[in-house]
């Protein structure tokens, strides 16, 4: 199968998903941005001072780690792609330096960006910091009050978090009134997109900064195994940090692909935000993919225990993988992520985000399908740090 | 039915390019659906087309006033179907043209495809009587699909055109071009705003300056009172649109419908006659 450097097409579609399905006052900007990263996506010293950002600053390469007891426990070779271990605690900062570098180069002086739980956010609070640029950050009146310790980390960092009253004051409405923040200040702002979804040319944009994640994973494994791994599994919010891991795997085709996205409540409840599994086809923030909504084309309220996988849509390289049946895709609850989040705390020592708990949760479901010699990949996008308030209402602990 | 498109007819009609056009926009359904049909019934002596938003839940080219209908739109149970409705009860007492605003994904749900359901929802829509349709977030690049369906059903797409758009773009769009350009004259969202922009008459005078055909140019966002209107139409547009001026009004007069049709009589005509006065 031929695909890397196919995909996206010039005008940024995924088979028929993806484009630029943007109001026209951002049309300039969006063409600058392509002409902006085409010119520096081959660029060698762009690509080296990105690197070694993130290598001298962020802590790349991130290990991949055995999880022995795991292992045992599921029976199969379980790895670990830490990226909890970067700077921030997710693969978010591969992105907001990639984005915010290529912003500098573009003469930019702000970043303006939007966040569910925070997470993006707060690696994009990091980044204006580190480049020296002001910052803003759109954040849903809900989910300020459920995240009030990341926006005191934003804030500590010198971001500016604005409040978003419109629709379900959640993500996808911060990226609403983000991109209106950015109509309005299109000329010296950036738009710093937080996943692979958005007008062409984020979901390119955001995977080849993702991407590092997959090039050091096939290096590793081959150094520690001496051969390709038989799964690889993440979540699927957005979709960055499965496609940043997967991207690389595409063309080998023995090496499956699975993508988890949160079956919040249940599939039956309609609680969920499974956009790939569930959803039809539509245009949202730019881009076409599938979405949950109405018969109307009007969009649904998603749920997730996890605020970083609850978005009503995907980006749009996901579903055209999917079409392909390139991408298998699973689901996970938030109970049966919540007995893996635990599961790997007390096995490991490692404390998971809620988001890569889905992807640990539904290797707990397929285990059947594997051999205790088959290698399955988790990437681990994050650190459940940032989680604990969530999970301590759920879980609570005697001190004797 | 299909063969009058009354845009074409009134910018067809011979000088019709020396008067100065108004068109107001309201939300579909805003406040309530019978309170709208009547609203639509009062104001129709003073304006020359009319503009519908039929809302979807993510406008993201719309400021808070717009945002806000929507959501009382919603509430009095907007929908495509509700919105056809609604149309064909304006077209049994007015006659002049009717511009839909809408977001792309209202029409591509419905059918099997996403081309089968574009057919079907234009169709509906024209069936109803709407002349010409505004997709907020469909730029010429993706329009492919949206101008064969609306050619096959003889319905006006009208482009918008904003200060960023480049000289490159401008062209490509005053192409396809069909019934009017809707020129966006400022950076920034739908929503009332006290002062006519510098960039304004700079971009009024860059797009008329590349129009080489007789196709008139509206300007909107932003507009909101009488010297507005007719500074711009000073300027050289040939129409003004005015949407979250007025939606303030029916914001401000929502627990007394009476006081509120006849304060949108009072503004619209205060515009009419503005732009008239600049004939
Ligand atoms: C740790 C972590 N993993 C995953 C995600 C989901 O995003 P994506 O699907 O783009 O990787 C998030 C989003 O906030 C996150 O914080």
């Amino acid at each position: 199968m031929k695909y890397n450097g196919i995909y996206p097409n010039k005008c940024g579609k995924f088979g028929d998903f993806g484009g630029i399905f943007a109001p026209e006052v951002l049309m300039p900007a969006l063409c600058e941005l392509d002409e902006a990263f085409e010119k520096y996506r081959n660029d060698e010293s762009f690509k080296k001072e990105f690197y070694q950002i993130l290598e001298s600053y962020g802590g790349r390469p991130t290990p991949l780690f055995y999880a022995k007891r795991l292992s045992e426990n599921v029976g199969c070779k379980v790895y670990l792609k830490r990226e909890d271990l970067l700077h921030g605690g997710a693969h978010k900062l591969n992105n907001v330096i990639g984005q915010a570098l290529l912003a500098k180069k573009m003469g930019k002086k702000k970043l303006v960006a939007e966040t569910g739980a925070g997470q993006h956010g707060f690696a994009t609070a990091i980044a204006g910091a580190y480049f020296g640029m002001e910052t803003k950050v759109f954040m849903g009146k809900v989910d300020i009050a459920r995240q009030a310790y990341n926006v005191y980390r934003m804030q500590l960092l010198g971001a500016e978090v604005i409040p978003v009253e419109s629709g379900s004051k959640t993500l996808k409405d911060a990226i609403n009134d983000g991109l209106r923040y950015w109509i309005t200040n299109v000329r010296d702002t950036h738009y710093l997109m937080g996943s692979v979804v958005g007008p062409h040319p984020y979901p390119l944009l955001v995977r080849e900064f993702q991407r590092i994640i997959g090039i050091e994973t096939k290096k590793q494994i081959m150094e520690l195994e001496g051969r390709l791994p038989n799964a690889i599994m993440a979540c699927i919010g957005g979709g960055s940090n499965a496609i940043g891991i997967m991207y690389d795997f595409i063309e080998n085709e023995n090496v499956q692909l699975i993508g988890v996205e949160a079956a919040g409540e249940g599939l039956e409840t309609g609680k969920h935000s499974i956009a790939l599994g569930l959803g039809r086809r539509g245009v949202l923030h730019g881009s076409l993919m599938y979405l949950l909504q109405n018969e109307y084309g009007n969009i649904l309220k998603s749920h997730s225990i996890s605020a970083g996988l609850d978005y009503p849509g995907v980006g749009p390289e996901h579903c055209f993988l999917k079409e392909l049946s390139r991408l298998r895709v699973e689901t996970a609850t938030d109970n049966e992520t919540l007995e893996s989040f635990q599961k790997l705390s007390v096995l490991e020592g490692i404390i998971p985000a809620l988001e890569s708990s889905h992807a640990l949760a539904c290797l707990e479901k397929i285990k059947g399908e594997f051999n205790k010699d088959d290698i399955v990949i988790i990437n681990l996008s994050g650190s459940g740090s940032k989680d604990l308030n969530i999970i301590k209402q759920r879980l609570e602990f005697k001190v004797k | 039915m299909n063969d009058t498109n009354r845009i074409l007819d009134l910018f067809n009609e011979k000088n019709s390019l020396e008067e100065k056009y108004f068109m107001p926009f309201l939300v579909c359904g805003d406040p309530s659906i019978e309170q709208f049909i009547s609203m639509v019934k009062k104001i129709a002596p003073y304006i020359d087309l009319l503009e519908l938003g039929v809302p979807f839940s993510d406008p993201i080219a719309d400021g808070p006033t717009i945002q806000e209908a929507n959501m009382r739109a919603f509430e009095a149970g907007i929908n495509t179907k509700v919105a056809l409705d609604i149309i064909k009860k304006i077209r049994t007492f007015f006659t002049k043209p009717i511009v839909i605003l809408t977001y792309y994904n209202i029409l591509i749900q419905g059918s099997e495809t996403i081309e089968s359901s574009l057919d079907n929802t234009l169709r509906r829509f024209k069936e109803s009587g709407i002349d010409g349709i505004v997709i907020a977030d469909l730029p010429i690049e993706e329009a492919g699909l949206a101008l064969k369906y609306c050619k096959k059903h003889n319905i006006s797409l009208i482009f918008l055109i904003a200060p960023t758009t480049t000289d490159d773009r401008l062209e490509k769009i005053l192409k396809e071009a069909i019934g009017f350009i809707y020129l966006i004259s400022i950076l920034g969202v739908t929503g009332a705003r006290e002062k006519v922009a510098q960039i304004t008459k700079e971009t009024i005078k860059r797009v008329k300056e590349k129009i080489k055909t007789r196709i008139p140019v509206f300007l909107g966002f932003g507009i909101s009172k009488p010297e507005h209107a007719s500074a711009v139409a000073e300027l050289g547009a040939d129409g003004i649109i005015i949407g979250s001026a007025i939606i303030d009004i029916i914001k401000r007069n929502l627990s007394n419908f009476s006081k509120m049709e006849q304060e949108l009589v009072e503004f619209i005509s205060s515009i009419k006659n503005a732009i008239k006065r600049s004939n």
